[in-house]
C-alpha cells in the first residue's frame, strides 16, 4: 500500500477504453493538425468532431499572423504574474475589449478557462459566504469551491425550485451566497432555465455568476452568449468565458457589471500566483475577439449546420442528450460497450468525435459527443450524418 | 424538521436504495465507496434525495469526510440539531 494505490480502480477502466484496438479512445494521440477540422490519427487523416473549435478561430489567418507578430515583438512569454512583470499593453486592451463589449466596467483576464472559474468564484465567495452551485456544472466550478473558504451546498441540475428551498433555508444569509450555474453544459448539451435562474437570485438577493464557456461566440447579439440573447445582462452580475473554445486560444475571463470586481486582481489567488497569458496567446484572443463581434457570418454558418445535424440524428433514431439544438450533440446510451462501438465506428469512418463515460458524465450515462464547427464545409456534415445512419442499425441507445 | 435519530437513519437508507437500488443487507459500518462502489456522482445523488426529504442543506464539505453508512448518518444528523 502506497500513495499511488487508490488508483488501482482506474486501470480497469483505461484498459476498457484503451486497450480494444489500435487507438486508444481517452487521450486520442494526434499525430498532425491539419486545419480546424483535419487531423491525421494513426496514420489517417480523419474529420475533426470532438473540438471545441466552434468557430475554427485556431485557423483563422488573423489571428496566427497576430501570434506570430506578436511573438517576434514581445517573445514567448511573460514569465510574471500580471500583479508583478506580466501586465502588458495587450493584457489591458483585451480586457478592455472584452468589458466594453458586454457594455459593463470590468473584466479580468485569467490565464486558462480553469483558472477563471477558480479565480473568479474562490475570491468572490470567501468565510462566512455560500455557494450554491448547480450539481452538473464543470469540474472546475466544484475545485472552485473547494479553494474558497465559503459553504458550498449543490442543487438539483437546471432546477430553479431546488436552488430556491436551499436559499429560502439560508434566511438572511442568502445575501451573502452566490449562485454558479452554466448556461450551456458541455456534456450533454443542454441549456439552463436562465431566466427563472435569475429571478429566484433576485427574490433571494444572492449574486448570479454565469459560466458562458460553451456558449459564448455562439449565441446572442455579437456571439456575447445565451445571457445577452435572453436580455440579462443588466440582471446577471458575473460571467466567465474562455478563450479555448469559440476563441481558438488558452485562457478564461469574467466580466462584472459591479466596478468593485477591479479589486479582485489584489484577492484572487489564482489570478496572483500565476503567470499571465503569453503574448501571442494575448493578441490571437484580440484578433479572433474582433473577428467574432464583427460580423455573425460564422455562427450563421455554425447554426446551418447545427439544424441540419441535429434533424438528422434525431431521425436516424439516436437518443439525444437535449432538447436544445446546439454546437454539441450528445448521443447517449446505457451499456458503455454500445458507446465505444459508436466512438469506434466513427473513427474507422474516419471521424473523430469524444467519448465519454461515468464517472465523469452526468446521471452515469456513456456518450459519444460530437461537435461542430463554422470551419466544417456541409460535405464535412453529410459525411458525419452518413457515418451515423449507417451505424445507426447496429447500435442500442439508451431507453 | 426531523426529530429522532431513526429518522435520519432510515430517510439516509431510503436514498442509499434510491442510488444503489439492487442493494442488500447494509451495516452501518459499510464502506461507501469501496463495497458498494457508489462513485461520488452517486454519492452526491443520495445527498440530495436526503436534502429533499429532509428538508435541510448539506454543505459538502460537511459529508467530504463520511465513508461509512454510520459516518453519513451522523453528518446528516449534525445538520439537522444545526449550529452548536
Amino acid at each position: 500500500m502506497n500513495l499511488l494505490s487508490k488508483f488501482a480502480p482506474l486501470a480497469e477502466l483505461r484498459a476498457a477504453l484503451t486497450g480494444r484496438g489500435r487507438v486508444p479512445s481517452i487521450a486520442t494521440p494526434m499525430d498532425a493538425v491539419h486545419s480546424a477540422t483535419e487531423a491525421t490519427i494513426d496514420g489517417r487523416r480523419v474529420l475533426l468532431a470532438g473540438t471545441n473549435n466552434y468557430l475554427g478561430m485556431t485557423f483563422d489567418a488573423d489571428c496566427r499572423a497576430a501570434a506570430i507578430k506578436a511573438v517576434e515583438a514581445l517573445g514567448t512569454g511573460t514569465t510574471g504574474s500580471r500583479m508583478a512583470s506580466g501586465n502588458y499593453a495587450g493584457h489591458r486592451a483585451l480586457e478592455r475589449e472584452f468589458a466594453d463589449a458586454f457594455g459593463w466596467p470590468s473584466c479580468i483576464v485569467f490565464s486558462t478557462g480553469y483558472q477563471a472559474n477558480l479565480g473568479a468564484i474562490s475570491a468572490l465567495a470567501g468565510q462566512g459566504d455560500y455557494l450554491l452551485v448547480d450539481a452538473d456544472g464543470h469540474a472546475s466550478i466544484h475545485d472552485a469551491c473547494k479553494l474558497s473558504s465559503a459553504t458550498t451546498i449543490r442543487f438539483r441540475h437546471n432546477d430553479p425550485e431546488n436552488l430556491a428551498r436551499r436559499l429560502e433555508r439560508l434566511g438572511e444569509d442568502a445575501k451573502r451566497t452566490l449562485v454558479v450555474v452554466e448556461s450551456l453544459y458541455s456534456v450533454l448539451g443542454d441549456r439552463a432555465p436562465l431566466q427563472e435562474f435569475v429571478a429566484v437570485s433576485e427574490r433571494f438577493g444572492a449574486m448570479l455568476i454565469v459560466d458562458e464557456a460553451h456558449s459564448f461566440g455562439m449565441f446572442g447579439p455579437k456571439g456575447l452568449g445565451i445571457c445577452a440573447e435572453l436580455g440579462l445582462l443588466d440582471r446577471v452580475d458575473f460571467v466567465l468565458g474562455t478563450f479555448s473554445k469559440s476563441l481558438g486560444g488558452v485562457g478564461g475571463f469574467c466580466v462584472s457589471r459591479h466596478a468593485d470586481f477591479e479589486l479582485l486582481r489584489m484577492a484572487s489567488r489564482p489570478y496572483l500566483f500565476t503567470a499571465s497569458p503569453p503574448p501571442p496567446v494575448i493578441a490571437a484572443t484580440h484578433a479572433a475577439l474582433k473577428r467574432l463581434l464583427s460580423g455573425d457570418d460564422l455562427r450563421a454558418r455554425l447554426w446551418g449546420h447545427i439544424h441540419r445535424f441535429y434533424a438528422a440524428v434525431n431521425q436516424q433514431g439516436y437518443r439525444v442528450g437535449s432538447t436544445d439544438p446546439g454546437p454539441v450533440t450528445a448521443l447517449v446510451f446505457d451499456e458503455r460497450e454500445a458507446a465505444i462501438a459508436l466512438w469506434q465506428g466513427l473513427l474507422d469512418a474516419g471521424i473523430y468525435t469524444n467519448l465519454m463515460v461515468p464517472p465523469s458524465t452526468p446521471a452515469g450515462l456513456n456518450i459519444v459527443r460530437i461537435s461542430l464547427s463554422a470551419a466544417h464545409s456541409e460535405a464535412d456534415i453529410s459525411r458525419m450524418i452518413e457515418a451515423l445512419g449507417k451505424l445507426a442499425g447496429q447500435l442500442k441507445p439508451a431507453a | 424538521m426531523p426529530e429522532t435519530i431513526d429518522q435520519v437513519e432510515r430517510v439516509v437508507r431510503e436514498a442509499l436504495k434510491v442510488a444503489c437500488p439492487d442493494i442488500g443487507i447494509v451495516d452501518g459500518s459499510t464502506h461507501l465507496a469501496s463495497e458498494l462502489g457508489l462513485d461520488s456522482a452517486q454519492v452526491m445523488d443520495m445527498i440530495m434525495e436526503i436534502e429533499d426529504h429532509l428538508d435541510i442543506s448539506i454543505p459538502v464539505a460537511t459529508i467530504a469526510e463520511a465513508r461509512t453508512l454510520d459516518q453519513l448518518c451522523d453528518s446528516v444528523r449534525r445538520v439537522v440539531a444545526g449550529p452548536a
